[in-house]
């Protein structure tokens, strides 16, 4: 009888709310759905289809990035360490490296295994990186070489976050504040 | 080899004793103004990957100084810079130098004003204590010592 109860109650309770709001900003329906041919850290080709089944977060940066690639490597690292296990292992981060040249198959392992095993390195040719990069909107650039070879690499900052279907669902920003961070990919993880 | 090993150690202790209180004793002393560091970690990435310095670096003294750029002995090359986003889209931009005002406090932090330190001179770990030289005008330098923080320090 109570189970008949309590069933009711979530039934009404699903039907009757609706879901409360995305706290990081919301771009299901603005953005395309997940789709690239890339090669990863392994160098094998992949596409986006084997990504699928996993809530997955999408960040392009570059390994010799001092500063800015893993502070955000950093927060989605915590912002996941502080969901609970089960909702953590949903949750994919897909580091596609916009500068190949320095960034091979053994670089990106290397460096997205520091990070945690939620991490995957993924990085292609310029028509690959210029298809995916212009999908969502984003740019790239090279700086100027130093005497020694030395380049910055310009690079968007925000994460794209997409359902395990490969919905696109969310921009996060490092600016957002960690709890809403956590909120979000709870939820993402979720199914929503 | 040493075969009388305890015999060594009061000796050795006592140095380091010395060693010790001398660092504690005279922080700063190497600049002629009062500049005070906080803070200070650099976090490590694999390999010979660049690294981040952050610090918070406040000017007690009663007049401003210039911070002029930074050197390391585990490193063979150390610069500023400043991340900038712009429309979304991140770069660096390298700081010549810094201007603090008497009183002023400045932050590196991530996202911001950092160290960048390429190639290592030794192998590095986390948890490490590493001397870096912070340099003013005026040929003024200063010496911090950096604890390396983990990739997903925050």
């Amino acid at each position: 009888m109570h189970r008949w109860i309590m069933a009711l109650f979530v039934t009404l309770w699903l039907a009757g709310c609706s879901e409360p709001p995305w706290q990081t900003k919301d771009i299901s329906g603005l953005m395309p759905p997940l789709a690239f041919e890339l090669v990863d850290e392994n160098g094998k080709d992949v596409n986006a289809d084997q990504f699928l089944g996993k809530s997955t977060l999408l960040f392009f940066g570059f390994t010799h990035c001092p500063d800015v690639c893993p502070t955000t490597l950093a927060r989605l690292d915590a912002a996941t360490q502080r969901m609970d296990e089960a909702a953590r292992d949903d949750i994919q981060v897909l580091f596609v490296s916009v500068d190949p040249r320095r960034d091979d198959a053994e670089a990106l392992r290397e460096y997205t295994d520091a990070f945690g095993p939620q991490f995957i390195g993924l990085t292609g040719d310029k028509a690959a990186l210029d298809e995916l990069t212009r999908r969502y909107r984003v740019t790239y650039g090279y700086g100027e070489e130093d005497s020694e070879g030395n380049y910055d690499v310009s690079h968007s900052s925000a994460v794209f976050a997409f359902n395990d279907q490969g919905e696109a669902r969310l921009l996060i920003r490092d600016s957002d504040p960690m709890e809403a961070v956590v909120a979000d990919l709870e939820r993402l993880a979720s199914g929503a | 080899m040493s075969l009388t090993p305890h015999a060594s150690l009061p000796r050795l202790a006592k140095r380091w004793c010395w060693a010790f209180l001398l660092l504690i004793a005279t922080p700063g002393t190497v600049a002629a103004t009062e500049l005070e560091v906080n803070e200070a970690r650099l976090r490590l990435l694999p390999g010979d990957l660049p690294a981040a310095g952050y610090f918070t670096l406040t000017n007690t003294s009663e007049k401003g100084v210039t911070l002029t750029g930074a050197d390391s002995p585990a490193f063979g090359n150390v610069t500023m810079h400043r991340t900038v986003n712009q429309d979304g889209i991140t770069s660096m931009q390298p700081v010549a130098q810094l201007e603090l005002a008497a009183g002023e406090q400045i932050e590196f932090a991530p996202g911001g004003y950092h160290l960048m330190l390429m190639k290592r001179t030794r192998p590095l770990v986390v948890s490490d204590d590493i001397e870096v030289n912070l340099h003013f005008a005026g040929e003024q330098r200063q010496r911090v010592t950096f604890r390396a923080v983990a990739p997903t320090a925050q």
